[in-house]
């Protein structure tokens, strides 16, 4: 093509300019590579440590409501009446996990019960969340045995794991008995197998492990179970699938992001931020493609009125400009992902003294063929108006001058 | 044998806000085949006007134009740049070449373009004519490192390209010295001579136009001596 030729000329007729220009495309482009992958890693970071210790789908009974039976006009009505004292709980939870264990989206399953209840030592109280799990799977939804700091993950028949700071609050440590009474005043004897440090406060101070056949007796609940939480390969289709098992089984299904509003707002607000630097750093970008081929057909009036003058088309002047938009969107474009693949490939070695990432960046996630294709396909749109303003150049007019 | 330009009445009218100023007045000329005319005239005579008019770059406002026989004032934008490429050849003061571009590559220009490319074909034809106008040691430089005579012989090369029927060359030896001018002059009277090519010169130097063989001068938007009818060429 023989205005790609011409295209090619005119660049590098001009090295230092076109390079300047070709840099300045690069460095928006590492800036919007940079940008996303900080974004990206920061969101992944974020997911990874709210799912990595949570259900990414609880299952729970639908909650009971308190209602009028009988038809409106009926004279005599009658109320359904809740046992505030029956726990709520899923019988047929067997079924729920064959079923479970049949979608591929699924990586692990753990019915569980889940309750209130005190952990008693001498005069020292604490009130607990209790989740009581089957010990073979006790791994399935957070990866408690890998966190033991102190004793071991065996729960056994009457062990129960704690986290680091309720230790510290009773006093206790690995091997020492304490009293665990439920919200149902059922007290029992139990061994502390293990103490546990997952970094989260919440469950650090907070949560107790034992083993659902221990949990029975405890909470009234010789066959149900409270809840079976659920992960997923893909924590981010936790919406979706939580949506299909509430239409396939009846039970509340919730997702992680719904038990984390706030976290799915901020980074939905990070994102928009994001997105918004993008934006600007490819306006800018197209601006300066534009200005420069503007001033690039403005120099060439005169060769251009001579080949208009000479009977090439107006086509062919134009195609000679956006080629060369689009030359210097390619390689500006490929420049800048590189360099923006190396830049947070660096970034992403960096570390602080504790040894944890120092920019939580995703070298992989600097969405590279968005903002290759993006910057592309904006280099050859900001490079017609100065091609529709060269291909109407008047020939005569412009030789004159 | 048919004229290679058979112009009548040619007139064009200038708005300048409200001021119409009447450049041509009803212009007739014709040219034979091998004619080598001087378009003479004081400045603002319209003598680039009418060069303008001929060479389609410029409608006029009353008038026909026939080229090698073909009626042109009713032709399309997209169809009369297309009759500019395949049978008219440009040669302009400033010789306007591409300055990216080699001297061979300049002269392939015009049919390269349309084309889509340079074939092995147009090249060999672009040194032809390279060597014709005695650039045979040249053919290759950049036309950035040409002097002005040698840039204007690449353009008298550019614009026979194509073979055209008619060359139109405005005032082509005002940016030169009289030594290269002359030269530019003894190539043109040359190629008329030789190859029997139609030119048709506008300028305003008597020097030129004295080598010319033939005189074709306007004033106040007229041919002065009425409707110029072809001489053959001596």
């Amino acid at each position: 093509m023989f205005a790609f030729t011409v295209a090619r000329r005119y660049l590098f007729s001009n090295p230092a300019q076109t390079a300047l220009l070709i840099a300045g495309v690069a460095l928006g482009v590492t800036a919007f590579v940079f940008i996303t992958a900080l974004i990206q890693g920061l969101a992944i970071r974020l997911t990874d440590d709210v799912t990595a210790n949570s259900a990414h789908v609880s299952l729970e009974p639908m909650t009971r409501v308190a209602r009028v039976l009988g038809s409106g006009d009926a004279d005599v009505e009658s109320i359904a009446i809740i046992s505030t004292f029956q726990r709520r709980q899923i019988r047929a939870w067997s079924s729920t996990v064959e079923l479970l264990r049949t979608q591929s989206a699924v990586s692990a399953i753990s019915p569980q019960i889940s309750g209130s209840a005190f952990l008693v030592k001498g005069e020292a109280v604490a009130p607990v969340a209790v989740t009581a799990i089957d010990p073979a799977g006790l791994d399935a939804i957070s990866p408690i045995s890998t966190q033991i700091v102190s004793g071991d993950a065996n729960l056994g028949a009457d062990g129960v794991l704690i986290g680091v700071r309720l230790a510290e609050d009773l006093g206790l440590s690995a091997g020492q008995p304490v009293l665990f009474r439920t919200d149902r005043g059922i007290d029992r004897l139990l061994v502390v197998r293990g103490i546990f440090q997952t970094g989260l406060e919440s469950l650090d101070e907070r949560v107790a492990y034992i083993s659902i056949q221990t949990a029975r007796p405890l909470f009234l609940l010789p066959e149900g179970v409270t809840n079976i939480e659920v992960k997923l390969f893909d924590p981010h289709r936790a919406r979706e699938f939580a949506v299909f098992l509430h239409q396939a089984t009846g039970l509340r299904a919730t997702s992680w992001q719904e038990r984390n509003a706030n976290l799915e707002g901020a980074l939905t607000a990070q994102a928009q931020t994001g997105t918004l630097i993008q934006v600007f750093s490819l306006i800018s970008v197209l601006i300066g493609i534009a200005s420069a081929l503007s001033l690039s057909a403005n120099r060439r009036r005169g060769e251009v009125g001579i080949m208009r003058a000479f009977g090439v088309s107006k086509l062919f002047i134009a195609a000679v400009f956006i080629l060369q938009g689009l030359l210097i969107g390619v390689v500006g474009a490929g420049i800048g992902c590189l360099s923006g693949f190396v830049l947070c490939s660096w970034l992403a070695t960096l570390t602080n003294p504790d040894g944890t990432m120092a920019l939580p960046i995703a070298p992989s996630e600097g969405g590279y063929v968005a903002v290759f294709l993006l910057t592309t396909l904006g280099a050859v749109l900001a490079s017609v108006i100065p091609a529709r303003s060269a291909a109407r150049l008047d020939p005569l007019e412009a030789i004159q001058q | 044998m048919s004229a290679v330009l058979d112009a009548h009445g040619i007139g064009i009218t200038f708005r300048n806000g409200d001021e119409l100023t009447e450049v041509l007045k009803g212009v007739d000329l014709t040219l034979e085949p091998g004619e080598l005319a001087a378009l003479l005239g004081a400045s603002g005579s319209g003598k680039s006007t009418l060069l303008s008019i001929v060479g389609l770059l410029l409608r006029p406002s009353t008038g026909t134009i026939a080229i090698a026989g073909q009626r042109v004032e009713g032709l399309s934008e997209v169809e009369r740049a297309v009759f500019r490429n395949q049978r008219l050849g440009f040669i302009f003061q400033f010789h306007h070449l591409l300055p990216d571009f080699t001297a061979t590559e300049n002269v392939a220009f015009p049919t390269a373009a349309p084309a889509g490319g340079m074939t092995a074909v147009m090249r060999q034809r672009a040194r032809e004519l390279l060597a014709r106008v005695g650039m045979s040691d040249r053919m290759d430089f950049r036309a950035t490192r040409l002097s002005g005579g040698q840039k204007q012989r690449v353009a008298i090369a550019r614009a026979l390209m194509n073979k055209p029927e008619l060359v139109l060359a405005d005032e082509p030896t005002g940016s030169l010295d009289r030594v290269a001018a002359d030269q530019v002059l003894d190539l043109m009277r040359e190629i008329n001579r030789e190859d029997k090519a139609t030119f048709l010169i506008c300028t305003h130097d008597e020097h030129v136009a004295a080598r010319c063989t033939r005189r074709i001068t306007l004033k106040d938007g007229h041919v002065e001596g009425g409707p110029q009818v072809a001489k053959p060429s001596s």
